[in-house]
């Protein structure tokens, strides 16, 4: 991690002017997509997410279906034009590989697998801007996708990044604070059961440190969760179908 | 009554109670989709994919024929079997069925009999969550729509909707689509009917 | 069976109950034969992206970003900028549609949009020029989300709209400083597609899935407000006269797709 002088704490305040344990603003619509069947769209700070679902549907290649359960299968992708620097490369890279995989391993413990034998889900996350934090964004938004689409599922998951900056703990890194802060911990916990179900980690810290991290993610957690169920009542409450606008 | 929607998770009754969409903790029985739990403990799913029981009528396509008999798109995952012996047509590939649900195997493959071919006219997919609102109670809603389409609809319980070749289908189509928007508001069946008579006076 | 398989299949039985329903003058959204279904276009959407543009013609939407990286000329061309569309058919966007590279029709998408507006001659692409060897490189990305019929011409609508939504960025010492702008980048003719496909004997305009699906032939036809710019045949066949009234339809309905994109 790169350790440049840059204060990122000062005054209690953080670049963006924010506490250490408030986030940034978030913003998500469910079922804003036509032909997936289910979808949701997050604004999170600078971060601009489209996550659609299918399925249970046929699971192709056959030979990766299994006849206990539904093969639930992730893709995460960063747009090309999804950072202020250059234009980047399309297609997968090995970040996006490892993001894919992390977030899906997050829903194979929330998704009843076993109803749907011999069929896949897709989730596929579509990254338009990124600004720090677009895989507890993913995730975030994915619960909400999966939900919509009647997918039938254990609990519901909310998920932000905590770390350290300026010897302090924060929530909800944003992409200076991911970038040069002195920590990074994505986590994703159930609703329900408060289990841990995404973890990651880098920088140096204490385990009373850690602890503390967990207790800040857990109540971001339960803000983001209102958020979440805000936005699928919504669908079923509101009157005309408005255009969602970006 | 009041309702209120509920998420996957959220707890529906102590102990084991036999609700479709719910699972059992060995404690309690939970939502596993998105529905609506009304004052009196009555949960209903909002969105759900559909799986196949012995009884219900559905509606398929035949797409392909084997030695066995004829397979049958039914909007699942796994297409359907229609045992050859069991109807007394021929059936060609495109043909649109109508049938019930004879045998359900654990791995999900279905097995169809009491078959009856459709005349000629348009398939589409209905959410098959929202199918009872779109018939409506004793086929109130359903009626409705023949009548001002001045032809035949059917409803199949895995989603798929048949629409007759004589009758109206863009205005079926309007109202499909205005079922599918609404189908869990109030005030549904006289928006319908609203429409309707609006869209058939020209 | 694959989607696509299926989708074949449904569009079998659709041919049929599509026919008698055009025999009765109407489509299956009841849409005349000429009309578009609404358009809309919202601009500026992607922060992190020199132009952008969200259009949205019925349920179909594409997402059109412009970014700009300093690259080396074409030695044919070392005194013009580059210009290079790309396109994503996002497997969100249709349970035709799977992860993966670009198939045909992806590709297609990206060159059809890319030469209405190479031909359109309405980016200059001289004024992209740093210094030798050094010119502005401008990407056009186009991001498929939702698929419900006629993304080429969402996605033509949306990557003009992002064009007259972008910003040149500032060049110092030959490179990009990312934030800073130059200027607007100049948009005076404003191209944009037409696709229209037939199906037994009658050509309709802006095509639903269901129509794409059973077209005998399908066109698209590119112009800018006085000429046409491009031109694409798919499918199927068409006669000369059919070309120029199909010619006529594309610049009436291309006038009222302009005047979105002017807002």
């Amino acid at each position: 991690m790169a350790k440049e002088k840059v204060q990122l704490i000062v005054d209690g305040k953080r670049i963006d002017g924010r506490t250490p344990e408030e986030t940034r603003s978030i913003r998500i619509e469910a079922g804003i997509l036509n032909e997936a069947d289910g979808s949701a769209y997050i604004e999170w700070g600078g971060n601009k997410i489209i996550c659609g679902v299918y399925g249970p549907r046929e699971c192709i290649p056959r030979h990766e279906a299994s006849p206990y359960r539904s093969i639930v299968k992730c893709r995460y992708m960063m747009s090309p034009f999804a950072s202020l620097e250059e234009h980047g490369r399309s297609g997968p890279s090995r970040r996006s590989t490892e993001l894919s995989k992390v977030i899906r391993e997050t829903f194979e413990n929330l998704i009843i697998s076993e109803r749907f034998p011999n069929t896949q889900i897709d989730i596929f996350i579509d990254v338009l801007q990124a600004s720090g934090g677009t895989r507890t964004a993913s995730v975030t938004a994915a619960a909400v996708a999966l939900v919509n689409a009647g997918i039938p599922m254990k609990d519901v998951v909310s998920s932000v990044a905590v770390g350290k900056a300026g010897d302090e703990l924060i929530v909800d890194l944003n992409k200076e604070e991911d970038n040069q802060g002195q920590s990074d911990v994505p986590i994703a916990m159930s609703h329900q059961d408060r289990k841990i179900l995404l973890l990651q980690m880098d920088g140096l810290l204490t385990r009373d440190e850690i602890a503390k991290m967990v207790e800040m993610a857990e109540k971001t957690c339960d803000n983001i969760y209102d958020m979440q169920s805000a936005a699928l009542k919504k669908i079923y409450e509101k009157g005309e179908d408005e255009n969602i606008e970006w | 009554m009041e309702k209120r929607v509920v998420l996957p998770g959220e707890k529906i009754a102590d102990g084991r109670a036999k609700i479709p969409h719910t699972f059992f903790d060995g404690e309690a029985t939970y939502a596993e989709v998105i529905g609506t739990l009304d004052e009196e403990g009555r949960y209903i799913a909002l969105e759900s994919a559909y799986r196949p029981s012995v009884g219900d009528t559905i509606i398929g396509i035949v797409t392909n024929i084997r030695r066995a008999g004829y397979l049958v798109d039914l909007n699942l995952p796994q297409e359907g079997l229609i045992v050859g012996r069991d109807v007394k047509v021929k059936l060609q590939r495109g043909d649109i069925v109508m049938c019930r649900v004879k045998m359900v195997t654990e791995v999900g493959d279905t097995e169809l009999g009491e078959v009856r071919r459709l005349p000629r006219g348009k398939v589409v997919d209905f959410p098959p969550s929202k199918t009872p609102r779109l018939i409506g109670r004793k086929s109130s809603m359903l009626n409705l729509l023949r009548e001002h389409a001045e032809g035949d609809v059917m409803v199949g319980n895995n989603g798929y909707v048949w629409i007759s070749e004589k009758s109206n289908i863009p205005l079926v189509l309007k109202a499909i689509s205005l079922v599918k928007q609404k189908a869990h508001r109030s005030g549904l069946t006289d928006e319908m009917a609203e429409m309707l008579k609006k869209e058939t006076q020209g | 069976m694959g989607e696509e398989t299926k989708d074949i299949i449904l569009s079998y039985i659709r041919r049929d109950v599509m026919e008698s329903t055009l025999e009765k003058g109407v489509r299956f959204d009841g849409r005349g034969f000429d009309d578009y279904r609404k358009a809309r276009v919202q601009k500026s959407v992607i922060k992190t992206a020199e132009g952008s543009a969200l259009a949205q013609i019925g349920n179909t939407k594409v997402l059109a970003a412009v970014k700009f990286d300093t690259l080396t000329p074409f030695p044919d061309r070392p005194n013009e900028g580059v210009m290079i569309t790309n396109s994503e058919h996002l497997p969100t966007a249709s349970p035709t549609f799977e992860p993966g590279p670009p198939r045909e029709n992806s590709i297609e998408m990206a060159r059809v949009v890319d030469r209405a507006i190479r031909s359109a001659e309405c980016i200059d692409v001289k004024s992209f020029f740093i210094e030798e060897d050094k010119v502005l490189g401008l990407f056009l990305d186009l991001y498929v989300l939702d698929h419900t019929g006629n993304y080429t011409d969402t996605a033509n609508l949306a990557a003009t709209a992002a064009l007259t939504n972008t910003q040149i960025p500032k060049v110092e010492d030959g490179k990009i400083v990312r934030g800073e702008y130059a200027g607007p980048l100049k948009m005076d003719v404003l191209p944009v597609s037409t696709t229209m496909v037939k199906i037994n004997g009658v050509w309709l305009v802006d095509p639903i899935r269901d129509e794409e699906n059973v077209a005998e032939t399908a066109l698209t036809i590119g112009t800018t407000e006085k000429h046409v710019c491009s031109m694409q045949k798919d499918e199927g066949s068409l006669t000369k006269d059919e070309l120029l009234n199909n010619i006529d339809i594309a610049f009436k309905s291309g006038n009222q797709l302009r005047n979105i994109i002017k807002g």
